[in-house]
């Protein structure tokens, strides 16, 4: 039996990690509730740009615009979102398994693929695997991002599409379904989608300024960055959410070892007192003897 | 007539207004109830709303936007932008010492890539600055 000095340490270790573990769960909770409440909050802007698109489409100049070409897919970026810091479950692991799936799927077909990743966990997964071609790499993305921030990843996606180097532009995230489910998923932004588009909507036909190639320019443009948007909003509240979760298990977990723990050191010790009555109550025998 | 400013994270204003004053690629626009219907590009600058037709120019609200779309009809208007900030929210002296920090890092660009955020970090706070100024003569 374990001395009750070695049992003491280890409580006492345990219990600082427990300490840790609920502090990272308290604060992951309460990042998740704000990011929860955001990913709602581009829902609006998306619905608009596509009322937008709408209007558009009636024109004739609209179906042939650059951003909407469908080609025959050789080459293709994929956009990884994964999280900066671990310790958040299997949430790394199911978005690089994916890609690793993705890209696997992209050898036997014949397509050429350019990653572009989000997240240190994202780029350490790429940089490992052979063959694979990094074409950017973003790190510490705010919980909020503002425009700035994202600009440049979708400006490199819509600068190789138009310019040819990729026929598509996917998106691998982790959807946000609730607060104990999330996805992980691939979403086709580019190409954007025509067809999405609810051509129901009925207005007067609108004056366009400065052209009505240009005003689709920045309506597609602001279709793909909602979509990007949306999308790194959903694996933000996915990351938080997981990893309140798995600091919740650690916490658990913590508390039981704690128990078991605390258990074996009663029993040492009292199996120590237990001992040494025993070797007095026999020291006394001999005595009187 | 009704005016909407959605941003990416959610929509700022749904009310009623009288004038709406938007920069657009052609030139500042000053909206009024029974515009033309309309699709223009917007681009970073100042929006001024004028809530009633006799508020005068002390009770305008202005906000700070970056580059998006304005989609008019003949009783709404709906102004799509990446940022809008009220005027409420931005401090004269935080955004004089963003804004002379941009400045810096523009002159300080060693690449293109460096180059192209500082211009549009100065665009941003310029026109927060703007705002600023603006918010500080109306309301002494």
């Amino acid at each position: 039996m374990a001395s009750t000095q070695v049992l003491k340490l280890r409580i006492r270790s345990v219990k600082n990690t427990k300490q840790i573990t609920k502090a990272m769960q308290l604060v992951a909770a309460s990042k998740m509730r704000r990011a929860q409440e955001t990913t709602k909050a581009s829902a609006p802007y998306s619905l608009a740009a596509k009322e937008m698109l709408a209007s558009l489409s009636r024109h004739k100049s609209a179906k042939g615009h650059p951003l909407f070409a469908r080609r025959t897919i050789k080459n293709r970026l994929m956009i990884v979102i994964a999280s900066d810091k671990g310790l958040a479950g299997a949430y790394n692991n199911n978005i690089t398994k994916l890609y690793a799936e993705e890209l696997q799927s992209d050898v036997k077909n014949g397509i050429h693929s350019k990653t572009i990743t989000i997240g240190r966990k994202a780029a350490m997964f790429a940089s490992r695997i052979k063959d694979v071609d990094v074409v950017g790499f973003y790190e510490d993305i705010p919980d909020q991002p503002n425009s700035n921030e994202f600009k440049a990843i979708l400006d490199t996606a819509r600068e190789k599409f138009l310019a040819r180097e990729v026929d598509a532009v996917d998106i691998i995230f982790t959807e946000f379904i609730s607060g104990i489910r999330q996805e992980v998923k691939i979403v086709r932004v580019l190409p954007a989608g025509f067809e999405s588009v609810d051509t129901t909507f009925n207005d007067e036909d609108p004056l366009f300024e400065p052209s009505v190639g240009q005003v689709l320019d920045a309506v597609a443009y602001r279709l793909v960055e909602a979509q990007i948007f949306q999308s790194l909003l959903e694996a933000r509240a996915s990351e938080h959410s997981m990893r309140m979760l798995a600091m919740k298990n650690a916490t658990d977990n913590a508390t039981d070892l704690i128990d078991d723990l605390t258990l074996a050191m009663n029993k040492a010790r009292q199996g120590a007192i237990t001992q040494e009555l025993a070797e007095i109550s026999g020291g006394v025998e001999a005595i009187n003897v | 007539m009704n005016f909407k400013l959605v941003t990416l994270l959610g929509v700022k204003i749904n009310q009623e207004v009288y004038e709406v004053m938007i920069p657009t690629s052609e030139g500042e626009i000053a909206v009024y109830p029974d515009h033309e219907p309309l699709i223009a590009l917007a681009v970073p600058g100042v929006v001024a709303i004028r809530h009633n037709k006799d508020d005068g120019n002390e009770k305008l609200q202005y906000f700070a936007i970056s580059g998006g779309l304005i989609k008019i009809t003949h009783k709404t208007i709906q102004l799509l932008v990446d940022e809008a900030d009220h005027g409420d929210d931005i401090v004269e002296a935080e955004s004089k010492a963003a804004y002379e920090r941009a400045v810096q890092m523009r002159k300080d660009a060693k690449d293109q890539v460096e180059l192209d955020k500082a211009h549009e970090l100065v665009d941003r706070h310029a026109v927060r600055l703007k705002v600023a100024e603006l918010r500080r003569r109306h309301r002494g």
